[in-house]
């Protein structure tokens, strides 16, 4: 049923740890947006991150912003507890961004039940606040 | 350049299997269950502890440790003066074929000559548990998954055999074949941690989803034990007491864009590293998949068979779970029998150790399901991680 949180466990959350080339991207999430790196040369996008464009061997790489479009490429409903800060049932989402392809990136759904999810079904992103220090994406219905 | 075909085909054998009880509670320390496989593979092999002289044990995931007794340990215990070669394979189950392939290599160039490979696992009473949260290592790439509740490595496969579903039309019937099958050749075997216990199709799609496509089924045991293998080169394997499993093919391979369970970024979710490391494998052994007469594929999860089938080439794209469809191609009169010890659906998880140990049986023909005939059989290491394979024959 979308995610939903028993905050009683917040301490459970897996508070995102990051390397030098990675901190863009929660940086960007702290402000309510979503950057993947792009490749200053040869402008091909990348998630998740890494230190050098694997294809040209740049390393002018820059966090440039993304339009939060998306379709669900594969997903899965947790149905049985594994960490108590997430209620189940819930949903994982592989989301496959329609303006940066190739990138794909996981997340959770806002507004949705499992039974609605299909292969292909186009999301859009959203914030969701953890708690107060912390924050994630997370992709909700887009109408068409 | 000089090609494994050249190098490395039948110079080596399998000369030694051991292994403990598989039990939900041990009660005794990864160390201690080492030395125990460990003495009963020198015992199977007819060597004296103290004449290995080389070890192989399992490595890291990433930032986490997998093996905790390590080649130190181990020498201490078993009374070896000196270990001369020594290296760790790391990714978990994906490590289990690469064991070989470095024991093999090692033996090969003179650098040891008895080398021991082993596995010592509490994954049900011990401080690390496969299947929980608590066990997760922190490198930094998790952060793109843990912070959504994406905290199992039951999830972590389903999502990309979802997306494989959805390719080829697989059902969930035909997973759970591949676990009735698996289980048939458990009730056969007195070490299977299901020995006796058979599992129906009703029990199977009525049994609770862990998480779609996943039920209970369709993933591995949770157990304590150790497998031990040992290793030497074919001129010492002819004077020993059991008839050698040559190391014919053997390979590794992580493939394209790898992350530790979660490659979710590759152009086609699904195990790729198994593609490559095929072709190296059959390669080596100058094999074709044909040629396989019954296979130990990893089986962590059910739909790992079907894609294996498909990514080492028995069938075509698509067609794995077709094939696995019913559970005639892949029982022991079929086609390809497969996990004929119950595999880790059904006998123990032993990341894959286990899978090798019952390759050898089955070239030594003293299988509990033994395939008649048996001369050509592949073993295959864990997925989604980087992975490894194995084709054990009899030589000439």
């Amino acid at each position: 049923m979308a995610l939903q949180l028993n905050r009683r466990y917040v301490q459970y959350f897996f508070e995102p740890v990051a390397e030098s080339f990675e901190e863009g991207f929660w940086e960007a999430v702290k402000r309510r947006e979503l950057v993947f790196q792009r490749c200053g040369k040869c402008r091909e996008w990348m998630h998740p991150p890494r230190p050098m464009c694997y294809k040209c061997k740049s390393f002018d790489l820059r966090w440039e912003k993304s339009t939060g479009k998306g379709k669900i490429y594969s997903y899965v409903t947790f149905t049985r507890e594994v960490n108590p800060l997430y209620v189940v049932p819930f949903e994982v989402v592989l989301v496959e961004m329609d303006d940066e392809k190739p990138v794909r990136m996981i997340a959770n759904m806002l507004d949705t039940t499992p039974e609605e999810l299909y292969i292909g079904m186009p999301v859009e992103l959203d914030f969701y606040d953890v708690s107060e220090k912390h924050t994630i994406p997370i992709f909700k219905k887009r109408k068409a | 350049m000089a090609h494994p075909k050249d190098t490395l085909r039948n110079k080596a054998c399998i000369v030694g299997i051991g292994s403990t009880e598989f039990t939900r509670n041990a009660g005794r320390s990864e160390i201690h269950l080492a030395v125990d496989a460990a003495m009963g593979a020198c015992a199977d092999a007819g060597i004296q502890s103290e004449e290995i002289d080389g070890c192989v044990r399992f490595g890291s995931a990433g930032a986490a440790p997998v093996e905790f007794a390590t080649e130190s340990d181990v020498a201490r215990c078993l009374g070896i003066p000196n270990l001369r070669y020594f290296v760790e394979a790391p990714w978990g189950g994906g490590a289990c074929c690469a064991t070989i392939m470095h024991a093999a290599a090692a033996v090969t160039l003179g650098l040891a000559k008895y080398v021991l490979c082993f596995r010592a696992i509490r994954a049900a009473s011990g401080t690390v548990r496969y299947g929980r949260p608590t066990t997760i290592p922190m490198d930094s790439h998790w952060s793109m998954t843990m912070p959504y509740g994406f905290q199992s490595p039951t999830s972590w496969v389903a999502m990309f055999t979802k997306r494989w579903m959805y390719e080829t039309g697989a059902t969930r019937e035909q997973l759970g074949a591949v676990a009735i099958v698996s289980r048939e050749n458990a009730v056969r075997n007195p070490r299977a941690m299901f020995y006796g216990r058979p599992l129906t199709m009703e029990e199977y799609l009525s049994s609770g989803m862990m998480c779609d496509p996943f039920t209970l089924h369709d993933t591995c045991l949770e157990n304590d034990g150790s497998v031990a293998l040992i290793v030497t080169s074919a001129d010492r394997a002819k004077d020993l007491k059991q008839k050698p499993a040559y190391i014919t093919g053997v390979g590794e391979g992580t493939g394209w864009d790898s992350y530790c369970m979660t490659s979710f970024y590759r152009p086609e979710i699904g195990i790729p590293e198994m593609e490559e490391t095929g072709k190296d494998l059959f390669a080596m052994a100058d094999m074709k998949p044909s040629d396989i007469q019954v296979a130990q594929l990893y089986d962590a999860f059910t739909s790992l068979v079907p894609m294996q089938l498909e990514a080492l080439g028995f069938v075509k794209k698509g067609e794995g779970g077709a094939f696995c469809e019913g559970g005639d191609r892949i029982r022991p009169t079929g086609q390809l029998p497969i996990n004929t010890a119950g595999g880790m659906l059904s006998e123990a998880y032993i990341h894959g150790m286990n899978g090798i140990a019952e390759g050898v049986r089955q070239i030594r023909g003293t299988a509990t399901t033994q395939i008649k005939g048996a001369e050509r059989v592949l073993v295959t290491g864990g997925l989604g991680v980087p992975t490894s394979a194995l084709i054990l024959t009899k030589g000439k």
